[in-house]
């Protein structure tokens, strides 16, 4: 009888061990308990040209936005200043004319692959387009007290239960968010969130808000799709030096 | 974003020696054998933090151009300068970073960082030959010299370094800081100079066709005790290690030799194989310091703001 109690009980204990671990994917391969994202991942949208809904056009593949709602809620003034950004894209897109660093969060949907690093106690993202690099602090501290500003923001990350949350701050009012033209100020502040929802697979969200530019918060929201190529690995995509290769060929400059 | 400019270190390496008392070097008792923690895919754990490096490659010493090789400059060394490294035939500047460094070590500093000081095995830094003259081959000398006469003024782009165009530098540029991530069978290193990561990978993969060159090359390694040893190759011919030397060519093969001394140290050695350009391979010997006064890695935002090729060149014609 006693034997019995003793089974039924370490049974119980058992389950209520195995419980919370059924709760966080037991698929996954973890890194300090958490998924690991360790790899190599990209997109397959057309974000990087247009985060809204939108038909093709001589190099703009057509695609699904990824606005939810595919609203974008401008404030009236901004309504006017996107609308000139897209008349002016060729010459006046900064990542696509000068190769500038993306921004957060279009250097996630460029059309380039990125690396996430993530050990027990650190996470870092590497894009390959013009070798964009975010470390990414995960210790607690807040974001520094600066008046500095960033083409990729400052980032702090924490885990809630299997997400990744990516608090993003003290951005400059330089980026744009896709090549039509999608703005922001200095205000910007985005929160990313990577879920893991099977080995190959992160749904990937980011709620944008900035009450200088716009009436409400926003939300995009994508898969990533892991680069499961035999061999893959970062490579280099360096915008910077070949677009001065490209520039300065003629140089010095004769009449 | 951090701003690093040559002519601050420049100044800063003339105050150092202006207030530094002339010292000996004494030798220090060896340090006891250090056993990092090993992580779960047996790799031995490189400490947790923030690294600098020294000893290695170009950027430091720039304002040091070899009179030799160029019109002169007011930042050139002389022979009243200490630091002058002019007279010399081998036309490197690259080799004083650790003589700088040994000065500041015995200037103020905390004493926390003093007591990690006292750890610092003493080494020399820099280019590990007699002489510190590198077995140039005579073509590849007469032309190196040929080019450098072109670079001031620069006389096209390709006499532009990589450095000043905010490009990516290659493997020998940039001091820190650095973060290293080891994950399983992979280390990957983070440099706040020119936001650019390098993978190593320990997974026993070959290195990529010859068809893919990369500034950063290939990299490949396993560890040996404590010493990690990575093999890169696939470099894309335009890689400096210094300004002096401003072109590896796309034959280059580099060994690095990362080995953990303690928590706070790593000795770096890199053997350079470029057989266009020399007769054997040359050595360089550095070391990486963890900097606990730099919290995380920050922007370093160049190309966003660099006017660099228009002053030398002007704006390009328009289409």
């Amino acid at each position: 009888m006693n034997k019995f109690r003793i089974v039924f009980i370490g049974l119980i204990g058992f389950l209520l061990w195995t419980a919370p671990l059924e709760a966080q994917s037991p698929s996954l391969k973890r890194v300090g308990g958490k998924p690991d994202l360790n790899g190599i991942w990209q997109v397959l949208n057309t974000a990087a040209w247009d985060i809204q809904d939108h038909s093709g056009a001589l190099g703009t593949p057509p695609g699904l936005g990824v606005v939810e709602g595919n609203e974008i809620p401008y404030q009236p003034w901004a309504v006017a200043k996107k609308a000139q950004n897209f008349a002016n894209r060729a010459t006046a897109d900064p990542t696509e004319h000068n190769c500038f660093l993306p921004g957060v969060p279009r250097a996630t949907y460029m059309p380039f692959p990125f690396k996430i690093t993530q050990t027990p106690k650190d996470v870092a993202i590497s894009y390959e387009f013009t070798h964009t690099l975010r470390p990414i602090v995960m210790d607690g501290s807040p974001h520094p007290e600066t008046p500095e500003e960033n083409w990729m923001g400052i980032s702090r990350g924490r885990w809630e239960g299997d997400t990744l949350v990516v608090d993003v701050r003290n951005f400059n009012d330089q980026t744009w968010f896709d090549h039509a033209g999608n703005f922001h100020s200095e205000k910007l502040h985005v929160i990313e969130r990577y879920t893991m929802t099977d080995p190959d697979h992160i749904r990937y969200e980011a709620t944008i808000e900035d009450p200088k530019v716009f009436t409400r918060p926003w939300k995009i929201s994508m898969p990533l799709y892991r680069v499961a190529d035999k061999n893959a690995r970062l490579l280099e995509y360096e915008c910077v030096f070949y677009l001065q290769e490209e520039r300065y060929k003629n140089a010095p400059f004769h009449e | 974003m951090r701003l690093f400019t040559n002519s601050t270190s420049f100044i800063a390496a003339l105050w150092l020696v202006a207030i530094a008392p002339a010292h000996a070097q004494t030798p220090r008792p060896a340090a006891k054998a250090f056993t990092p923690a090993k992580l779960a895919d047996g790799q031995p754990e490189i400490p947790n933090g923030i690294w600098n490096r020294r000893g290695v490659g170009g950027l430091d010493n720039g304002a040091l151009e070899a009179q030799d090789h160029r019109p002169p400059n007011p930042l050139d060394p002389t022979p009243a300068n200490p630091l002058s490294v002019s007279s010399r035939d081998d036309g490197l500047n690259n080799v004083d970073r650790g003589f700088v460094d040994q000065f500041s070590e015995k200037l103020g500093k905390t004493p926390q960082e003093g007591q990690r000081g006292q750890n610092r095995e003493r080494r020399q830094m820099g280019i590990a030959e007699p002489g510190r003259i590198l077995p140039w081959k005579a073509e590849a000398d007469a032309a190196r010299r040929a080019f450098l006469l072109k670079t001031n003024p620069a006389q096209g782009l390709k006499y532009v370094e990589m450095d000043a165009r905010c490009a990516m530098p290659g493997l020998f540029f940039g001091n820190g800081p650095f973060q290293f991530l080891q994950t399983d069978k992979q280390i990957t290193i983070l440099s706040e100079y020119q936001h650019f990561t390098r993978t190593i990978n320990l997974d026993g993969r070959t290195h990529l066709s010859k068809n893919i060159k990369l500034f950063l090359g290939d990299s490949v390694g396993h560890w040996e005790g404590n010493t990690l040893v990575v093999d890169t190759t696939n470099f894309n011919g335009v890689t400096a290690y210094s300004r002096e030397i401003a072109y590896l060519t796309d034959a280059l093969h580099t060994v690095e030799r990362f080995t953990l001394v303690n928590a706070d140290t790593i000795d770096y050695e890199v053997t350079i194989d470029d057989p266009n350009q020399f007769t054997r391979p040359w050595k360089v010997t550095g070391q990486y310091n963890r900097a606990d006064d730099l919290p995380e890695l920050l922007e370093y935002a160049c190309a966003e703001g660099t006017q660099t090729l228009r002053n030398i060149f002007g704006d390009p014609p328009s289409k």
